[in-house]
């Protein structure tokens, strides 16, 4: 191919055209191609590299992206009747990018929407303002599953309830980030970030140079720092990340974070409490632990306190948190603030403790618990995505416009019988952004998914884990319904 | 360091010289049958499967093959210590280097085609002799990239135990009690198997001279003191990784482990061929795997699995 040739290719690089051939733009908004059909101008780069390398290289780029994963173990393993499968979340070889401009926007709206929610989580676990304002229904916290009557008036260093939280963030239509999910108890898919980033920059070494993509590397430092700061400051503070075991699909996340931070990676098995101290059990001793990095969710974290028959656990350690000898990171009880209900509600809480108006959007909600959103929801059922409060990964759903008549109506009957359980919205069109698939390049939907880590100050890693539903069509970017992930450029400027 | 930690890495470093050793003894054989007469390639088959505990025949060598080495439902195939050793390594992997865990997590990836597919392996003794070089690879990835810690000293503990485990277990098929298990005595052609089984062959060449004498095997890999797959050198191992693991560890609780490791360095270093020779081989070689075994238990009982309440 002469450089002429690629010259014309890439002035040409427009939906409809190879290898864009099978690049229909809809009503979702394009992170590469503007309406009229052009180059967005930060695309440009990556538009002129995909343009240049021939598809067999890209094929083979991809490749080697998915067999870097397959090495370093990052799998997540499928079991069946008989054999355990170990499978890759598939990483697409195009990085999703984002501009100086909107990170900026996104990383301001972030920081207001934790401050808020830890003001929120101090307050309904101490004096209960905002219930006795009436700003939130005392029975949507008091009722809520993930509510901890245990918390109640404990102290917590710097009132930091959340230190590490993955906010969902989609675009909308016309072009605007909205929250569609925090996620404030035991979030995950950093170190997919982070390993997107690892192979991507190696497959587009001189694209990246060139765009001047803001380095996401210190995250593992910043979350250490965050860790240290809940504690009193001392040389020999012991920190330890605790995870379910190896059979945990985020096991590779649990083991790479411990490893990046040069800490422990402990299980339940290995901790034990005495006189409320926690300590591991070494080979030379017992060894006392300061601060606990948790990926085990609250129910089952001690199984003393909360669930009895969660082998995953360590008996005492909630005493042991109680009486201030270790620091859990969440701490316990975070989820009240996370539901679909109060996730409506939050836009109200940023006025209400900061005075400030919210920067991001939030998606339009529905409560079902009031009677005038109710008969509006009952009345637009086929336009409308309705959840169940407490559930997530997709359970207790209806999506109304997939869903046939029958099911509606099955459904609107559970909706009359317990609203109070129930919110709508409506379908999000998520953005599209151009998808390496079948040796051309499609749109495939995305989210945005950024790190937020917070304990005196807060600090975001200018990163995030962007999903990507790979099927054609298709809005769900869950991983167990055949999503995958792209690495995210923020860039400088 | 942790102790489910110590655990992990003593276990996936045993698995890991059961395979090498595995494969050795597999890629020597395949290598070796085309020289031998139909009884004598029987025999030393018998001897193959009676070393790595596999009792029962299978109908074809391709099916015995598979079965030593592939074989999932088989617990001491070469397949099935990597997986383990994966296993191991896996759980702990934030120990690992990236060097490491990626060497362990290809050479599984690239056997496992072969565990699912019974008939698969046309040239199979090119597959153990690369699978050994891979295995030569790791441990040198391993040497080079991992602190010499006390995560390592367990490695060398581990590895070292199951080394002189499995020396004394084909030397007790060659001169003790298990000869019996295989019906021809080893021949000429025998010794020399053994020798290559231990990758032995030049370096007891370059002591003894191509004189091939049964007596000066066994001194050669019971007590050469230099040369890697002896006894006395696997001892020495055991004894060496025993002084640096659990560094603080108070002095009554190692006091246990180490005078196990001076007794079994005691019966490695002033034993004397001539007194085994004339008789007491069978009981010496059980002896040295009786006192790995004391050693293995003794550790778990002071830096592994002790109990809280004895520390608090």
């Amino acid at each position: 191919m002469s450089s002429a040739l690629q010259i014309v290719e890439h002035e040409g690089a427009e939906p409809g055209r190879a290898p864009y051939g099978n690049y229909r733009l809809g009503a979702a908004y394009d992170e590469m191609f503007a309406p009229d059909g052009k180059v967005r101008p930060h695309y440009a780069g990556l538009a002129e590299s995909v343009s240049i390398i021939p598809a067999e290289e890209l094929r083979r780029r991809q490749q080697a992206c998915e067999a870097s994963f397959l090495h370093q173990g990052i799998t997540f393993t499928v079991y069946s009747d008989k054999q355990a499968t170990e499978r890759i979340i598939p990483t697409d070889l195009l990085p999703r990018i984002v501009t100086a401009d909107e990170w900026a926007r996104v990383e301001a709206g972030l920081r207001q929407r934790i401050l808020a929610l830890n003001h929120f989580l101090r307050d309904i676990y101490n004096d209960g303002r905002v219930l006795k304002d009436g700003l939130v229904p005392r029975s949507m916290i008091y009722g809520s599953k993930h509510y901890r009557r245990e918390m109640r008036g404990l102290p917590v260093p710097h009132d930091a309830y959340v230190n590490v939280c993955g906010t969902d963030l989609v675009r909308r239509e016309d072009g605007a980030f909205v929250v569609l999910e925090d996620n404030l108890r035991v979030p995950s898919g950093v170190s997919y970030m982070l390993a997107n980033r690892d192979v991507v920059r190696r497959a587009f070494p001189d694209l990246f140079r060139a765009q001047a993509v803001r380095p996401i590397e210190h995250y593992p430092r910043e979350l250490l720092a965050t860790l240290r700061a809940l504690t009193p400051v001392r040389d020999d503070v012991s920190i330890a990340v605790l995870t379910p075991g190896v059979f945990n699909s985020a096991y590779f996340e649990h083991a790479f974070l411990a490893r990046q931070m040069g800490v422990e990676l402990v299980e339940g098995r290995d901790l034990l409490v005495n006189d409320n101290v926690v300590y591991t059990r070494t080979t030379s001793g017992l060894k006392r632990i300061d601060v606990i990095y948790r990926r085990i969710d609250d129910d089952f974290i001690d199984p003393l306190i909360f669930r009895d028959d969660s082998a995953l656990g360590v008996s005492g350690l909630f005493n042991a948190y109680r009486a201030g000898n270790v620091v859990i990171a969440n701490a316990l009880g975070t989820g009240v603030a996370d539901d679909k209900a109060i996730y409506a509600y939050v836009p109200r809480l940023i006025r209400y403790y900061l005075s400030e108006e919210p920067i991001l959007e939030s998606v339009e909600t529905f409560l079902c618990r009031e009677p005038k959103s109710l008969s509006h929801v009952l009345a637009n059922l086929d336009k409308l995505v309705v959840k169940a409060v407490g559930e997530s990964g997709g359970y207790g759903m209806l999506i109304g416009a997939h869903a046939t008549k029958a099911e509606r109506a099955a459904f609107a009957e559970k909706v009359k019988a317990d609203p109070d359980n129930y919110i709508a919205q409506p379908t999000i069109q998520l953005s599209t952004a151009p998808t390496f698939a079948d040796g051309g390049v499609e749109p495939r939907h995305v989210d945005l998914r950024p790190f937020v880590l917070h304990a005196q100050d807060t600090v975001i890693v200018p990163g995030a884990l962007t999903r990507v539903a790979l099927k054609r069509g298709s809005l769900v970017v869950n991983s167990s319904q055949g999503g995958g992930s792209k690495d995210t450029w923020v860039l400088s400027n | 360091m942790l102790s489910r930690v110590a655990d992990s890495l003593y276990w996936m470093s045993r698995y890991l010289e059961r395979a090498e050793h595995i494969a050795r003894l597999i890629a020597v054989k395949l290598e070796t049958t085309v020289d031998q007469s139909r009884e004598d390639a029987e025999a030393s088959w018998a001897r193959v499967r009676a070393a790595l505990w596999t009792e029962n025949r299978a109908a074809t060598d391709a099916a015995l093959t598979h079965r030593l080495a592939f074989d999932l439902g088989n617990e001491f195939s070469l397949f099935s210590s990597i997986n383990f050793a994966r296993d191991n390594a896996r759980q702990v992997r934030e120990q690992l280097t990236i060097e490491v865990w990626e060497s362990l997590n290809l050479l599984y990836l690239s056997l496992k085609p072969l565990s699912q597919d019974a008939g698969s392996s046309r040239n199979p003794a090119r597959i153990f002799r690369q699978t050994l070089q891979e295995l030569h690879a790791l441990e040198g990835v391993t040497s080079s990239t991992l602190s010499h810690d006390e995560g390592w000293y367990f490695l060398e503990l581990g590895r070292h135990i199951e080394r002189a485990q499995l020396i004394c277990r084909l030397l007790d098929l060659h001169f003790g009690v298990a000869r019996s298990l295989v019906a021809a005595a080893p021949n000429y052609f025998d010794w020399l198997v053994l020798l290559k089984d231990c990758s032995a062959f030049e370096p007891y060449c370059k002591v003894y001279t191509a004189a091939i004498q049964p007596e000066r095997i066994a001194e050669f890999l019971l007590f050469n003191p230099e040369f890697p797959h002896s006894v006395r050198f696997a001892v020495d191992g055991v004894c060496n990784a025993l002084t640096h693991v659990a560094p603080g560890a108070p002095p009554h609780r190692r006091a246990g482990v180490e005078r196990l490791a001076g007794r079994l360095k005691a019966s490695a270093d002033f034993t004397q061929i001539d007194e085994l020779m004339s008789g007491s081989i069978d009981h010496f070689l059980a002896d040295i795997a009786g006192q790995c075994e004391q050693i293995h238990e003794a550790v778990y009982v002071a830096y592994i699995a002790y109990g809280a309440e004895t520390v608090l």
